[in-house]
């Protein structure tokens, strides 16, 4: 049996996509659970911080989705550690401070528009963890966008944000029982005290991940941004 | 800036054009126009990616910021789009086999340049002598770059005296005393003393002294990001007469002592200098600025980084192969979305004058944008990367190649150049119904 500490729940579509990190020997990697049939989980009804028993094949799956492992059984829950603890250990996990070692590849703008991709063959992961000098989230045509800057100094526009718990705050911030004007308050908690509750948490960390190619093409995602939403937030705009 | 409310028949309405062109750019030409109210996004015709991604890209080509904000209470339909781009009187472009009718400021007197000159160091040194200087093998610069020879600054010349040189041909072009200046906005990214150069300019110049000098950073991105501000102070009426003038000496700063050969050795010496005016009914000879558009891509910030150190060192970053997929990558973007905002066909442009890093670069962005090569002035070929002027030199020599077709036949110019960050900006020129006055 495995042991996960789920860092990643993240949500494109219908189906959510997991990564854990394992422990082995002195290395903590990220792993990447996924059923035999399918790339994500219809349903997941585990959090981050979770450490869950699974059972995994050991093959990893094909570049740059090298993290990908087959969850033979399901999951069981065995313990749970704060955010802040999970972040100590994303730490300890893939780093990069740089657009080019974050995936250990070269990674190209869309000529044509906006967003930044990798080559399926070049990249030598999916998933990494750095640390941010500022960061910013907007709603762009219904969809939550994040712009950061990496400790390189490099900006990263237009990243789709697919963070599970971030997804589900922005659609509670939209409901419609919230009251009128409800993107216009959002939009003004995004340009506020989003940015002072994110940047001034000692366990502010982000992971950056890759989609599963399409037309040939791994786009740059922002998987997980820590501190996770808090309910409570909602109150506050 | 505003278009002109010319009427137009519904099937050559510019918002449309423009944003059936941004469509097609996303999704393809294989993909036909959807009707104006088809939901892109449930039709699945474009993915949540694609939608956003096409919505920078009419952001980008409009000049109308923060579209996609505007849209999050919106369908994903082209009629929504058109809806938010009239709202935000988009300055979409005019449409016309030749250019646009007309690209105006508020209050309809638009900037056109009437005079422009170049002026490069007078020690042509072969590129073998730098690369020996540098240490490099023979023929490195030629056979890499495609640089034969560089234009060095002999003794006594310095930003200054280039700078001066290239503004009073300028100024004798457009038949301008100096008296009549009211600003001169200077750049360079070799000149850090003070007096600044726009200073030492207006003092070499013998202009009035209420005439205001300014100097403008952006290292090879200078001259546009002047040309923004002169036209920005002539439209609004604050100003009547503008010199830019941009001067780059490399070869006392990216010397072989302080810097790579691959980085140092591709540098010449030069200056530039354009007298720009509010156009009037007496004087309607120059080339019209068209809009401007900037931005910064940032992903591209480590690609190439110059700090001072220690010792008089610079500490260079400088990822040669990183920055030049940068260069072409965002050059081309930025001469897409000139072509996107102005109206204008790049097959109908007569130059470009764009920033050069070597030549070998310049060749590959004609190849990459579908446009000859021949459209781009050999000034780094001969002169090397001039910086802040190299922009300026291929311009004056656009300019040149203008003043000898005859009025009617002269065609618009595309500006686009890119500095450290990575900084990017691009502009048109259109005749203004008569000849500049560029010299030689």
């Amino acid at each position: 049996m495995n042991k996960l500490l789920i860092t990643e729940i993240t949500r494109v579509g219908p189906a959510f996509c997991v990564i854990g990190l394992q422990r082995e020997n002195d290395k903590i990697q990220s792993i990447r659970p996924v059923p035999s049939f399918a790339n994500g989980w219809a349903h997941f009804p585990h959090q981050r911080g979770d450490i869950l028993e699974c059972a995994l094949t050991p093959f990893p799956g094909a570049k740059p989705h090298v993290e990908d492992r087959v969850s033979t059984r399901g999951f069981t829950r065995v313990a749970a550690v704060p955010e802040a603890e999970t972040v100590v250990y994303l730490r300890k996990s893939e780093l990069a401070q740089s657009l080019h070692d974050l995936f250990d590849c070269r990674i190209y703008e869309n000529k044509k528009g906006s967003g930044l991709f990798a080559k399926p063959q070049e990249a030598r992961r999916s998933i990494c963890g750095c640390e941010t000098q500022n960061l910013r989230l907007e709603l762009c045509a219904n969809e939550l966008r994040a712009t950061l800057a990496l400790p390189s100094g490099e900006v990263l526009r237009d990243l789709p944000v697919v963070d599970r718990d971030w997804r589900d705050f922005i659609d509670a911030a939209l409901v419609e029982r919230r009251g009128a004007n409800r993107v216009v308050r959002l939009e003004r908690f995004l340009n506020s005290h989003f940015h002072y509750k994110i940047m001034s948490c000692p366990h502010h960390f982000i992971r950056l991940g890759l989609t599963r190619p399409f037309h040939d093409l791994c786009w740059l995602m922002l998987d997980t941004l820590f501190p996770l939403p808090k309910p409570e937030w909602l109150q506050e705009f | 800036m505003t278009r002109l409310s010319n009427p137009r028949s519904e099937e050559k309405d510019p918002l449309r054009q423009l944003v059936e062109e941004c469509f097609r750019r996303e999704a393809g030409n294989s993909v036909a126009i959807p009707g104006d109210d088809v939901d892109l996004i449930e039709n699945g015709i474009l993915d949540s990616m694609a939608w956003v991604s096409f919505l920078r890209t009419v952001e980008s080509a409009s000049g109308a910021g923060e579209l996609g904000s505007g849209f999050n209470d919106r369908s994903a339909s082209f009629a929504a789009v058109m809806a938010a781009l009239q709202e935000r009187g988009s300055p979409a472009p005019e449409v016309s086999p030749s250019g646009p009718e007309h690209t105006i400021s508020e209050n309809g007197v638009p900037a056109i340049i009437a005079g422009a000159s170049a002026a490069v160091g007078s020690r042509v040194i072969p590129s073998e002598e730098v690369d020996r200087a540098f240490g490099m093998p023979l023929g490195k610069l030629r056979d890499r770059a495609g640089i034969e020879s560089l234009a060095y600054a002999a003794e006594g010349e310095n930003e200054l005296a280039l700078g001066a040189s290239a503004a009073q041909e300028a100024l004798r072009a457009a038949s301008c005393g100096p008296q009549q200046l009211d600003w001169i906005i200077a750049t360079s990214e070799t000149h850090h003393d003070y007096p600044s150069l726009a200073a030492q300019l207006h003092s070499r110049l013998l202009v009035r002294e209420d005439c205001g000098a300014l100097d403008v950073g952006g290292a090879c991105l200078g001259l546009l990001n002047s040309f923004a501000v002169a036209q920005s102070l002539l439209v609004s009426g604050q100003a009547q007469t503008i010199a830019v003038v941009t001067a780059d000496v490399h070869s006392r700063t990216l010397t072989p002592d302080r810097v790579a050969g691959e980085f140092g050795g591709l540098f010449g010496d030069g200056a530039s200098a354009f007298l720009l005016r509010r156009a009037v009914a007496a004087q309607s000879d120059g080339f019209r600025l068209g809009d401007f558009l900037f931005g910064c891509a940032g992903h591209y910030a480590s690609a190439i980084q110059v700090t001072g150190s220690q010792g008089g060192r610079l500490d260079v970053q400088f990822d040669g192969e990183a920055l030049s997929r940068a260069a072409i990558t965002r050059m081309e973007k930025v001469l897409a979305a000139v072509e996107l905002r102005s109206g204008i066909p790049r097959a109908a442009v007569g130059g470009f004058a764009t920033h050069q890093p070597n030549p070998r670069l310049v060749a590959l962005l004609a190849k990459q944008c579908g446009v000859s090569p021949e459209a781009f002035p050999p000034i780094a070929k001969t002169s090397g990367n001039l910086g802040s002027s190299m922009c300026g030199a291929a311009l004056h020599a656009c300019l040149q190649a203008a003043a000898r077709q005859p009025a009617g036949e002269r065609k618009p110019i595309f500006l686009a150049s890119l500095g450290p960050g990575l900084l990017f900006g691009g502009g048109w020129l259109t005749p203004h119904d008569g000849l500049v006055s560029p010299t030689c």
